[in-house]
């Protein structure tokens, strides 16, 4: 059990260090947001992502994982954005009161296509990247074990938690609680049902620290890891180019006089 | 190994102490088992003889704790914790939940100090191979059984080497099978020089594998002795430990006069057949 979306395939794409695969993400990150045209992140998409999908072969998972993010998205971005964009003047369909104006749409793509870019990349980096090769590699290079920790245990614990939560919801079913009526009355009903989980968090919490701490995890010595993170002079060049093809993304704009 | 004079002991914010007045000597490479009724104070000692009582818990503690040469409360955590472990009894808990499989959080511990990769894969399938978990090792420590849970917890615990173990109920939920195995496992422990120190409501095996067995009740540790002579004791039901079945028959032949009244009441298994071919060979059966 866990929250974890990882794909375990053993593709180039997951072989390569969560490093260099997070810069990469930080660099489109950064490039789409920073030059204010949608054909930028529309090249992104074509030349980067969508390659790098299909080699990892996690294409399918990408697409159904993204699509049902996406998709109320960017619904309520068009329409939100199509019908009531302030300065929209050119009107390509109208239907009583509602017009929908070219640049409300062209502004909602703008918009739109970065948010594509964001949740794909994003989404293939945590399909192809095992959160705790991510949380080693991090660690490596001197993040504080406490916050990998954060971030892992967040992962593990939370769906641990909602176990326990059916756990007690099933016990008070069991002694006649019944969950059937609209959703106010369900949720008066829940309500009692938080304290025994609260509480039980609340133990389980100070438990844990005592059970870490009985495993070293406040020794001060130098960290290793049982599980070698690759990594070559290959990775270690493209980390800079990423970091620089991000600075110039912020740069191109200004130099261009696009801002 | 293990010396505790005149402890005493309160949860912060309270003035009740949870323990009292409590002297306690275990020597080194011993199995020393502690029982005592719900409530009695188990946890907290355990907690003391590992050094989370003071320093996370808090609390006001009196008296001398001395486990492995290091006086607990002088000492910092990280030094009380590299030469005393602690198995808790909830093996969720004890899983770090930083890890996402077996492998992984078993070195974990090894990991925070700093102990070399391929030692640590050594270790791990040692410790794995021990408590006969290599199979759980790709695994996901959340999604194996409680029984299964609580082995890896006890792994994860063995595998830092300390030379002193304390384990607070450490088979409450494994089946009779992985009981006996973590049994023999700390005998294993013990040979090897481990001292081990368990809070333990299993009575019949407490009987094979401790040599000296001391009772928690009313605040204070209120007896002890070697484990037959202690777990057969008659108070041992006023201090609400209860008796093993074994024992509960043979008190109970006794005071019917079916056997003498001086005979040794037996507590596991092993006792009652030496018991009975005893009385039989006694009677010329």
């Amino acid at each position: 059990m866990s929250s974890t979306l990882f794909d375990n395939r053993k593709s180039v794409i997951h072989r390569l260090n969560p490093v260099t695969k997070l810069i990469a993400l930080l660099a489109i990150i950064v490039t789409v947001f920073a030059i204010p045209l949608w054909w930028v992140a529309g090249l992104i998409i074509v030349l980067v992502v969508v390659p790098a999908a299909v080699i990892s072969g996690s294409g399918g998972r990408l697409l159904s994982l993204s699509l049902r993010i996406l998709l109320p998205i960017m619904l309520v971005l068009f329409i939100v954005q199509g019908l009531t964009f302030p300065g929209g003047k050119t009107i390509i369909w109208q239907w009583g009161i509602i017009d929908v104006t070219s640049e409300g749409l062209l502004f909602a793509l703008g918009i739109g296509s970065r948010i594509i870019v964001l949740v794909l990349a994003s989404i293939l980096l945590v399909l192809t990247t095992h959160p705790g090769d991510l949380m080693s590699a991090l660690t490596e290079r001197g993040m504080s074990p406490k916050f990998a920790y954060i971030i892992s245990s967040t992962l593990q614990l939370i769906p641990a938690f909602k176990d326990r939560a059916d756990s007690i919801l099933l016990a008070q079913q069991a002694r006649g609680l019944s969950l059937k009526g609209n959703p106010l009355r369900r949720i008066k009903i829940m309500l009692p049902l938080l304290s025994p989980l609260v509480l039980g968090m609340f133990t389980d919490v100070e438990e844990r620290s005592t059970a870490m701490e009985a495993r070293a995890f406040g020794s001060t010595a130098r960290r290793t890891s049982l599980i070698p993170v690759a990594d070559s002079m290959v990775q270690r060049i493209a980390r800079w180019l990423f970091i620089v093809l991000a600075l110039a993304a912020v740069a191109t704009p200004i130099l261009l006089g696009l801002l | 190994m293990i010396q505790l004079d005149d402890v005493s002991y309160a949860y912060p914010d309270t003035d009740h102490f949870v323990l009292s007045h409590m002297n306690l000597s275990i020597p080194a490479g011993s199995v020393t088992g502690i029982v005592g009724a719900s409530g009695a104070g188990k946890t907290t000692l355990a907690k003391i003889l590992s050094g989370f009582i003071p320093h996370v818990d808090g609390g006001e503690l009196s008296g001398t704790v001395v486990v492995d040469g290091v006086t607990i409360a002088e000492a910092s955590l990280a030094d009380a914790v590299s030469h005393v472990g602690l198995v808790i009894q909830s093996p969720f808990n004890q899983i770090s939940g930083a890890k996402f499989t077996v492998r992984e959080e078993l070195a974990f511990g090894l990991e925070n100090l700093g102990v070399p990769r391929d030692e640590m894969a050594v270790r791990v399938a040692e410790v794995a191979d021990l408590l006969g978990i290599t199979g759980l090792l790709d695994r996901s420590p959340y999604a194996l059984s409680g029984g299964q849970q609580q082995l890896v917890a006890i792994a994860s615990m063995i595998i830092m080497r300390t030379p002193v173990l304390v384990m607070d109920e450490p088979t409450s939920q494994l089946d009779p099978g992985g009981t006996r195995m973590v049994f023999d496992v700390m005998s294993s422990l013990r040979d090897s020089g481990i001292t081990l120190v368990i809070f333990e409501h299993k009575l019949e095996l407490l009987r094979e594998h401790a040599d000296v067995v001391h009772v928690l009740a009313d605040h204070q540790l209120i007896a002890h002795g070697p484990s037959r002579a202690m777990l057969a004791d008659p108070r041992m039901e006023e201090w609400g430990i209860g008796s093993t079945r074994f024992t509960a028959a043979a008190s109970e032949a006794r005071t019917k006069k079916l056997l003498p009244a001086d005979v040794e009441l037996p507590v596991s298994i092993e006792d009652a057949a030496t018991v009975f071919a005893s009385f039989a060979s006694s009677k010329g059966a």
